[in-house]
């Protein structure tokens, strides 16, 4: 099994579960606001007056062979649009 | 869930919430009546007093003064005056604007039943009128005739009067000019004194002779026949075989002492219109009915009256006061359409995308039809002040929109889809855009309180931009980022057309872009002496610019008409003034040909003419109509007309004074501008000559022809003092023989004579040869008891002697007013300073007090209203940014645009020549709200870079930089939307130009400088700030 952590602007959300639903992913734990900025580029969303976007966040622990194509379509996803601000992030879990 | 995110997540709702709005809005602007200004209650209340017998004088001892001490203490009362003349006392309350008159009326009831014992006994209950703008008629018609003169009279009254009276809405309807039919009876003095016969007892035969009776029932046989004398007279001739008398043995007929006329009565005010004789009629509305309704149903049916009438009477529309305001509303939508395509223009021009000029532009319609939903429900009308709200608003109104949609544009740009943009993206500006339609409210939300005659113009305006401001950020929240998420497309390709239009227009802004960079790292850099240019220019436009303004009230409408009211001497026969008149008309006619009707009245009208007798007339008055052709197919303006009628007019010397009223009203909102100086003391001699040398004084000027003093010569009058002691001796007293004189003179009424149902008077008199001199009356025969006649040279003599005038009075002190009316090329403040020098420079007795009255003291009063919510405004204005910034700094640094507003606005009116009214200060009072709007993007955006981590100076550049294009469009929009009411020409832009005018170059100067000393401000305060912070700190830690 493999934990998926993505941290993405806000308005990418209805796509991300688009993804999942056809990447056939189906379990998740979502936060619909959080704040955060990257260490390299893009710019902060921290949902103040000089930041206004704000992130949403996604945890989804997910099958090994359903994780490559999952990352795939979001590195896709992000390259459309890099300004918007897109990060997803994996380990490996153990499964009890 | 928010407002825009449930819009977008609901389109359908969304579109049809605002689908109803619109819908509503239409059905609104169906059914709202149309008005030139709003309603304005009346706001006078007079009173009249009869004292049948008393002087002037005495009337103002008497009646007037207890009277006035009484009704004085009337609450909100503004001025009491009052004019005492024989007989009667009339008192004028005048209340401040917006009261509850019928509260008014009661009040002065109460009072004038306390006062009421006091008063002498002969004096007749107080009688109470409402006088308002509703008494102006409506239409006046003229009627010419050729045949039918003499019989003129009852056919207008039948057919015309009779039906257009049922008219609903319709109140009055007086025919003016046509003289009533008479039976005259005009006797020999002679002949009846040959006769021994009198006036009175030819007058009672008559009477006695015109009968009709019914003699009962008579059974006859198996029948009942009713009995009859039917002896009223069939013709007029009838009356010359009446028996009046015997002398010595014979009968004598009434053709052997006087000739009988069936003609027209002898004292009537006589009509012309262009020149043939005709009448005049005078149609009023019912109180709180509306002109242009009536005056439309008026013209359906004149077509049909026209066909029942004589050929060769016809009628014609001298003033219909409908046609202004429907012509004045014509030409406001006009301007309204315009605005709109220069708003659109702005907006695709700087977009370049036609769908998001689609979505900016549909929230124009939107909110105008969501403030006449407003409109129909308080009652309201479309009217001047209404129609340029909405025409002034459209500018503003896709401000919000602007906002949102570009934010939202970036975002797509960014890559994010339409939906999600539009959320996040108005997510982002929803509060900077809330807080501007806050400090447009700042502005507009007073303007509903202000009370006043400018209160009561300006509530509507007030509540109809608030409005609209608001509907349109509901809108910029709701239906914009509907709109959006389902329109805008990620970079939609550019059509060929919009390719060759945008390129060029593109470079130009990048090119202002960068120059404007250039232009503020420059001037942060020289913080020093671009703070001092500005001050500069700011005391350079007030100390060169100030003194050279000129202001006014309102500024006068070119409606086309022309009221003229000419007096010659007292007392001048009828013949020679109807001459004069003709004259004056022929001459009148030739000289302008702009004139399409001109229509004079002489002479005194009867009293059953309800127009006619509230209006002076005489047989020496003359008072013109006249109507010109429509403003744009003329190149003379009405004032110049009127001026060089004027001129005109003095030429005569016959002329005693003659009044040219501009516009056909005087004063107040439309008319033609006076300046009042209101002379008070007590004795007439005094104030008389400071009155006279006044007028001669200010006559010699340049320009000026019409002063107008307001009260009259001492008038002429024959009187006769019988002797009391000489009537005693002869067995007679002063009413029986004043009762002998008048009906020699005046007339007995002896009878009707009775024709298709109508009445006409019969009267006796001396024929009219018989009544022409003062030998003619002292020669009257008046009979005593014992049938002897002794002549009134033996009872009394006949005196000419002079009768003082009406004795004026305001706020309980007696005046006279001098009236000078201000020519087309001097503003109302140049003639005040005028009258001001003079008056300084004339020797005044110390008993006598004058001050400024008429249109200046209207002006100065809602000037100081003006000003006192201009405060006002500034400080809700600060409160509104202070809260946005929760900071003191920053909305001082804003507000610094405000002064050079007025720097601009004084250009504007100054290079244009346009005197300062109500109405520039009325767009000054806008530019307050309007012009911070700028500052607060440029700071906002600058302080949003420093909190990005940028410096000070780098981030007033990179904000300049970025904000230039959004500053500069809505204020585009904004200035272009005035552009039109600005430069219209069409009929009644009079009335907006000056306020398009001030908006217009207030908002275009301010921009300009302010894009460049606000950032400069801020950097110095910022740079202040940020020292203070690093002392504090340095302070603190130091060890």
């Amino acid at each position: 099994m493999k934990a998926v952590f993505i941290s993405y602007n806000q308005a990418y959300h209805e796509e991300i579960m688009e993804i999942m639903h056809n990447c056939g992913l189906k379990g998740y734990t979502y936060w619909d606001v959080t704040k955060g900025r990257g260490s390299f580029t893009g710019e902060p969303h921290l949902g103040d007056h000089a930041w206004p976007t704000l992130n949403g966040s996604l945890l989804i622990m997910a099958q090994d062979n359903l994780v490559p194509e999952f990352k795939k379509r979001l590195k896709a996803l992000d390259s459309v649009s890099e300004a918007m601000g897109l990060r997803y992030f994996t380990w490996t879990i153990d499964e009890d | 869930m928010s407002l825009y995110e449930s819009a977008v997540k609901k389109p359908i709702t969304t579109a049809l919430i605002f689908v109803a709005v619109a819908i509503f809005g239409i059905f609104s602007l169906i059914n709202i009546p149309i008005d030139l200004i709003p309603e304005i209650e009346t706001n006078s209340i007079m009173v009249m007093t009869s004292y049948a017998g008393a002087s002037a004088s005495d009337i103002e001892n008497n009646v007037t003064k207890p009277l006035e001490n009484v009704l004085n203490s009337c609450e909100d009362l503004k001025h009491i005056t009052s004019q005492s003349k024989e007989n009667i006392s009339i008192i004028t309350l005048e209340f401040e604007f917006g009261i509850d008159i019928d509260v008014a009326t009661n009040d002065v009831r109460d009072k004038l039943d306390m006062v009421e014992s006091a008063l002498p006994d002969d004096v007749g209950n107080p009688i109470i009128f409402k006088f308002g703008a509703d008494d102006i008629p409506i239409i006046m018609l003229s009627v010419t005739a050729e045949e039918s003169t003499p019989g003129l009279y009852k056919i207008l009254d039948d057919k015309v009067a009779n039906p257009l009276a049922r008219v609903k809405g319709v109140g009055a309807v007086s025919v003016a000019g046509a003289a009533k039919r008479e039976l005259k009876v005009y006797c020999d003095p002679h002949k009846l004194e040959a006769y021994n016969l009198s006036i009175e007892q030819i007058s009672q035969i008559i009477g006695m002779e015109n009968r009709n009776i019914p003699g009962g029932n008579i059974d006859v046989g198996s029948n009942t026949y009713a009995l009859r004398v039917q002896k009223e007279f069939a013709d007029a001739s009838e009356m010359l075989n009446l028996v009046v008398g015997y002398h010595n043995g014979s009968t004598v007929y009434l053709k052997d002492v006087a000739r009988v006329e069936d003609g027209l009565e002898e004292r009537a005010q006589e009509t012309f219109s262009n020149l043939k004789k005709g009448g005049m009629i005078i149609i009023q509305k019912q109180a709180g009915s509306n002109s242009v309704e009536i005056s439309e149903k008026v013209k359906e049916k004149l077509p049909e009256i026209q066909e029942s009438l004589p050929s060769d009477v016809k009628l014609g529309v001298i003033v219909d006061t409908s046609d202004n305001i429907i012509r004045t509303m014509n030409s406001l939508k006009e301007t309204i359409a315009i605005t709109f395509i220069l708003v659109v223009f702005v907006v695709y021009a700087f977009l370049g995308r036609w769908r998001a000029t689609f979505i900016i532009a549909l929230t124009i319609p939107i909110s105008l039809l969501a403030s006449l939903m407003y409109l129909f429900a308080t009652g309201s009308s479309l009217n001047i002040i209404s129609m340029s709200s909405l025409s002034i608003a459209i500018g503003m109104v896709v401000d919000d929109a602007i906002v949102v949609l570009e934010n939202i544009t970036t975002h797509i740009e960014r890559g994010s889809r339409p939906k999600q943009a539009a959320i996040h993206a108005t997510n982002e500006v929803a509060i900077s855009v809330v807080a501007s339609t806050l400090t447009m409210l700042a502005v507009f939300m007073p303007m509903t309180m202000i009370s006043g005659l400018s209160g009561v113009l300006f509530r509507q305006l007030g509540w109809i931009v608030s409005i609209i401001m608001i509907v349109s950020t509901v809108a910029a929240l709701s239906l914009i980022p509907m709109l959006c998420s389902q329109l805008l497309r990620l970079n939609p390709t550019m059509g060929k057309f919009q390719k060759l239009f945008f390129v060029p227009i593109n470079k130009g802004l990048d090119a202002l872009d960068r120059g404007y960079g250039k232009l503020l790292g420059w001037a942060v850099h020289h913080r020093r002496s671009v703070i001092m240019l500005g001050l500069a220019v700011f005391f350079g436009a007030i100390f060169i610019l100030g003194p050279m303004l000129k202001t006014e009230f309102f500024p006068a409408q070119d409606n086309g008409r022309i009221s003229i009211s000419v007096k010659l001497p007292i007392g001048t026969r009828q013949d020679i003034t109807r001459d004069l008149a003709l004259e004056l008309a022929e001459k009148f006619m030739k000289k302008y040909p702009e004139i399409t009707r001109c229509n004079v009245t002489e002479g005194a009208a009867d009293t059953d003419n309800t127009f006619a007798s509230m209006s002076t007339n005489g047989t020496h008055i003359m008072s013109f109509n006249i109507a010109l052709t429509d403003m744009e197919e003329r190149e003379r303006g009405l004032l110049e007309i009127c001026d060089m009628m004027r001129a005109d007019l003095a030429e005569y010397p016959i002329i005693r004074t003659f009044q040219v009223t501009a516009g056909g009203q005087s004063g107040g909102m439309g008319g033609q501008s006076t300046v009042d100086v209101e002379i008070y003391g007590y004795d007439f001699a005094a104030t008389d000559k400071v009155a006279n040398d006044l007028t001669r004084i200010m006559k010699s000027y340049e320009g000026i022809n019409e002063v107008v003093v307001s009260r009259d010569e001492y008038t002429p009058e024959y009187q006769v003092d019988f002797d009391r002691e000489k009537l005693a001796i002869n067995g007679l007293n002063t009413s029986t023989a004043a009762q002998f004189l008048r009906n020699r003179i005046n007339g007995a009424l002896a009878s009707y004579y009775r024709e298709d149902g109508e009445e006409y008077d019969i009267t006796v008199r001396y024929a009219p040869e018989f009544r022409q001199s003062v030998e003619d009356i002292e020669n009257i025969l008046v009979y005593n008891n014992m049938g002897k006649g002794i002549r009134i040279r033996d009872l009394g003599e006949v005196k000419e002697i002079l009768t003082p005038p009406t004795i004026e009075r305001k706020d309980r002190e007696r005046l006279v007013t001098v009236k000078v009316v201000c020519p087309k090329d001097k503003a109302l403040s140049d003639v005040v300073a005028l009258v001001n020098k003079e008056m300084k420079a004339m020797e005044i007795p110390s008993d006598i007090a004058w001050q400024l009255g008429g249109t200046y003291e209207d002006q100065q009063e809602s000037f100081g209203d003006l000003i006192t919510l201009m405060l006002l405004v500034v400080i809700l204005v600060f409160i509104v940014m202070a809260a946005q910034f929760e900071s003191l700094t920053y909305p001082f640094v804003i507000m610094f645009s405000i002064p050079f507003a007025v720097v601009g606005v004084l250009m504007g009116l100054v290079f244009t020549g346009t005197p300062m009214g109500i109405m520039a200060m009325v767009g000054l009072l806008m530019l307050l709200g309007i012009v911070v709007k700028n500052g607060i993007v440029l700071i906002d955006y600058t302080i949003l870079c420093r909190e990005r981590g940028m410096g000070i100076l780098l981030s007033v550049v990179t904000a300049g930089k970025s904000r230039l294009r959004p500053v500069l469009m809505t204020t585009l929009t904004t200035v272009l939307g005035m552009v039109p009411m600005a430069i219209g020409t069409g009929t009644g832009s009079e009335m907006w130009r000056s306020m398009g005018l001030t908006v217009a170059w207030g908002l275009a100067v301010s921009t300009l400088i302010t894009l460049v000393i606000v950032p400069t401000l801020y950097a110095v305060f910022a740079g202040n700030g940020v020292k203070n912070n690093r002392k504090k700190l340095a302070k603190r830690f130091a060890v």
